[in-house]
């Protein structure tokens, strides 16, 4: 495996580039309080929308708040965001579709129908909508992405399980008495994961990007509190003065690259079939 | 390789969306009225340059002056419609129009109008006293979001054809400014009867002309409305048979665009004469162009912060010395830099602008270092934690989560730190406000009509003032002068009044007003006459083309 590691380092120069990028955005964010030069909330408004300086590098905000110490700290809350979701939403999505591949019939098909109810709807609006219920903040955010993420997970889940579960192993332990839980967590999940594991790396990227989105909308915490896309929507008032908007923008961008890649590089490292499939 | 390059420009393409879905909301309909823009003047530069084109922020839900309550349709109604009176100044007092004089009771119970008597309609029927009576209960009856305006006004009566009397049910010194209000335009009752109306009591469920209203305009104004498309555009032609001195603008085109960005642009390619919402940035792209005038003015939207009284909900911001306390401490300045230029701050409850204001709030009166003594007086020497509950709201667009964040910086200065809860107004904001249940928040007040009585609402007892737990009971003096102030018919004694409870609550009371958000107006200097109006936001009928 350390073998592989290092050859995808070798053969793959996105994916190395990916871990860079996110090294750093992590890094960033865990030494924030090193990093930055400013506090994120001072303001100044005798400093408003400066250009980047020397003294701001990514120049000052509407209320002449450093933007370079905003962006080092919003890394935070869109890493949390995205990694967390990603996380949960794996989790449910994979018992959850284990569970219905596995027991099959009438179980299977009211599960299925339930998760295709919510991936029914387009996923942007049912995630304000939910925040919008519920109020928004950070938590809530958070959660509205994972009720929006998970069914693509249980449905992945459902189907390699479907041709798992017809493997000589599991008929071999089911002739041994084992109990079906036994099966499923012992057998079943562990010979079926790893297609989960390669669609939650991509997908990190885009639970940043939606992540950014509501908070763009704002649907996130409240101000003031450093949050790249509620950074960006303050920009889209201040037309002429780029780094408002400019250097959030960027941030999110090169986050959401980075984690693309090294998913595309952990697809590569774990599913040579699919790699071959291209 | 190449899909790897296809998969970096779509994370690329993804970025992107982030931004463009996002302000899809403010802009897509910018975008559909631009085009309309751009079609509209090509057809309007060959009809003359008699034309002017407007371009205003937000459309209308309706344009029937009975229902009319938003921003932007007494700038119609009043080049449509007459009144018995009108602002002919900003900051002046209301000057008779159709009216010709008028008098009070001594009791002040009574107030007599006599009418022009050469004034007509736009179809040609003389004016009377009939379509005053007619216009003013029509508006009482039809029960709509206005009706409440007459509700001092217990009856009408037309003894001959130019005599009005109205009989009140209390001494009301803004009787005048009322009738100065858009849904108390004068219409020709003879043409809206013919279409559905009526003013009798049932007129809530009997009155059918609010459709032909918002097709066309049946009142005695300089102008006629020829079409309006809502959310798009009003045009309004010059009324043929118009009583008195027309201005020569022949025709005006009223487009809704939303975004200053395109009001900006279309200004300086010419598009448009007047773009009415400018920000301060848009304002300085346009700094120094030929032909474009800029107008930076403060309106009499006011924000304000608002402490509950009631120590239930207000927790430590109910204690006045903490009230004061958190007053000394704001840093006014700051906020007219985020609000832009022309904001102002008044000294009290009542605004700038206003009859009997007592001007601006003195520039050195911020100091942190008396506020954390006061606060330490209090008995929060290390100050306290509190939430702040702001909504999603924009005062003349600045959003309230702007004034918020000056809020929340300026009172960690003296060590309250405040933790802003953004609620939206349709899920508990808007409840909470008007139930009084909201503890501590930041919220702006646009003025129902152009009188300083409206401001009367912040004393104790009154709508706004319970909204703040604050009752009669707390501060008898200064709610024995809002009586007082209704009384009051002589402009004199009003302003002496006036000032009287500006100094009651200037350093006293739940509220601290923050900012007067401006006005930015921006138009081509072939026009002259254009002004910022309080009560109509900009008055057509004062403009002249210069040829």
């Amino acid at each position: 495996m350390l073998h592989a590691i290092k050859k995808l380092f070798k053969s793959n120069y996105l994916f190395t580039l990916g871990v860079i990028i996110c090294l750093a955005w992590i890094l960033a964010a865990v030494f924030a309080p090193f990093i930055a030069p400013y506090d994120p909330i001072a303001q100044d408004i005798t400093l408003r929308l400066q250009p980047p300086s020397p003294e701001h590098w990514f120049g000052t905000d509407s209320f002449g708040q450093d933007i370079f110490s905003r962006v080092i700290y919003g890394g935070r809350y869109s890493l949390l965001a995205g990694c967390l979701t990603v996380v949960i939403a794996g989790i449910i999505g994979t018992f959850y579709g284990a569970i219905a591949g596995y027991v099959g019939g009438t179980t299977d098909n009211v599960m299925m129908r339930i998760s295709e109810m919510i991936l029914s709807f387009p996923s942007l609006i049912l995630a304000m909508i939910i925040n919008a219920v519920m109020g928004s903040n950070l938590f809530n955010t958070m959660f509205a992405l994972v009720i929006v993420a998970w069914p693509t997970y249980a449905r992945l889940m459902r189907s390699v399980v479907l041709s798992v579960k017809e493997n000589e192993y599991v008929t071999a332990s089911e002739a041994l008495g084992a109990s079906k839980l036994r099966i499923l967590v012992k057998e079943i999940i562990p010979n079926s994961i790893s297609s989960v594991l390669i669609m939650a790396t991509t997908d990190i990227g885009n639970q940043i990007l939606m992540f950014s989105t509501l908070s763009f909308l704002g649907l996130g915490s409240a101000p003031p509190t450093p949050e790249w896309g509620m950074m960006v929507s303050d920009g889209v008032d201040y037309f002429n003065k780029f780094w408002v908007a400019g250097f959030p923008g960027l941030a999110i961008f090169t986050m959401a690259v980075g984690a693309n890649f090294i998913g595309d590089g952990l697809r590569d490292l774990l599913d040579p079939k699919l790699r071959k499939q291209f | 390789m190449k899909k790897k390059l296809l998969a970096a420009v779509l994370c690329l393409a993804m970025a992107l969306t982030t931004v463009a879905c996002g302000s899809s909301n403010t802009t897509d309909s910018t975008e559909s009225s631009a085009d309309q823009t751009t079609g509209d003047t090509a057809s309007s530069g060959e009809s003359g340059s008699n034309t002017v084109v407007v371009a205003m922020g937000s459309g209308f839900s309706t344009l029937d002056p009975g229902y009319v309550y938003e921003k932007y349709p007494p700038l119609v109604i009043n080049a449509c419609y007459e009144n018995l009176f009108k602002f002919y100044t900003n900051d002046g007092a209301p000057e008779p129009c159709l009216a010709d004089t008028y008098e009070f009771s001594e009791d002040g119970l009574t107030l007599t109008v006599n009418l022009k008597q050469d004034v007509t309609f736009a179809s040609g029927n003389p004016m009377t006293s009939a379509d005053v009576a007619f216009s003013i209960n029509r508006c009482k009856n039809l029960q709509g979001n206005p009706s409440f305006i007459c509700d001092t006004i217990e009856s009408i009566e037309t003894p001959d054809d130019y005599t009005v009397v109205f009989h009140l049910t209390q001494q009301d010194s803004a009787i005048l400014s009322k009738l100065t209000y858009s849904s108390l335009a004068v219409l020709d009752s003879e043409v809206v009867k013919a279409n559905g109306g009526t003013d009798a009591e049932d007129a809530s469920t009997t009155d059918t002309a609010q459709d032909y209203l918002n097709t066309t305009s049946a009142g005695s104004g300089m102008y006629v409305m020829t079409s309006y498309i809502p959310d798009q555009e009003v045009v309004l032609e010059k009324n043929p048979n118009y009583w008195g001195e027309a201005t020569n603008v022949d025709k005006y085109i009223l487009q809704i665009q939303p975004d200053s960005n395109t009001q900006m642009m279309t200004l300086s390619t010419g598009d448009i004469d007047i773009a009415m919402n400018m920000t301060d940035d848009t304002m300085a792209e346009l700094e120094g162009q030929e032909n474009v005038a800029l107008i930076n003015a403060p309106t009499k939207t006011v924000g304000f912060v608002m402490m509950n009284m009631n120590e239930e909900y207000g927790g430590p911001v109910s204690d006045p010395q903490v009230q004061l306390a958190i007053r000394k401490a704001l840093n006014y300045e700051n906020f007219k830099t985020i609000c832009g230029e022309g904001t102002t701050t008044p000294y009290s409850i009542i605004q700038v602008g206003f009859m009997g204001s007592k001007g601006e709030k003195a520039a050195d009166y911020t100091n942190v270092e008396e506020a954390k003594q006061i606060l330490a007086d209090a008995g929060y020497p290390d100050g306290f934690d509190i939430d702040m509950t702001v909504t999603d709201l924009d005062m003349e667009g600045v959003p309230l989560t702007d004034l918020a964040q000056l809020i929340k910086s300026d009172l960690a200065q003296i060590g309250i730190n405040v933790n802003i809860v953004s609620e939206p107004w349709a899920a508990g904001y808007g409840d909470a406000y008007r139930d009084g249940t909201l503890g501590f928040t930041v919220m702006y007040w646009a003025t129902d009509y152009n009188d300083p009585n409206v401001q009367l609402e912040f004393l104790p007892g009154k709508t706004v003032g319970l909204r703040a737990g604050w009752t009669e009971e707390m501060d008898p003096e200064l709610s024995a002068l809002y009586d007082e102030a209704m009384a009051a018919t002589d402009n004199d004694a009003r302003i002496a009044v006036l000032e009287q409870i500006q100094d009651d609550t200037y350093e006293n009371g739940p509220f601290i007003m923050v900012a007067q958000a401006p006005a930015h107006i921006a138009y081509n200097t072939r026009l002259e006459g254009v002004t910022n109006s309080d009560p109509y936001s900009l008055d057509l009928t004062l403009i002249n083309i210069v040829e």
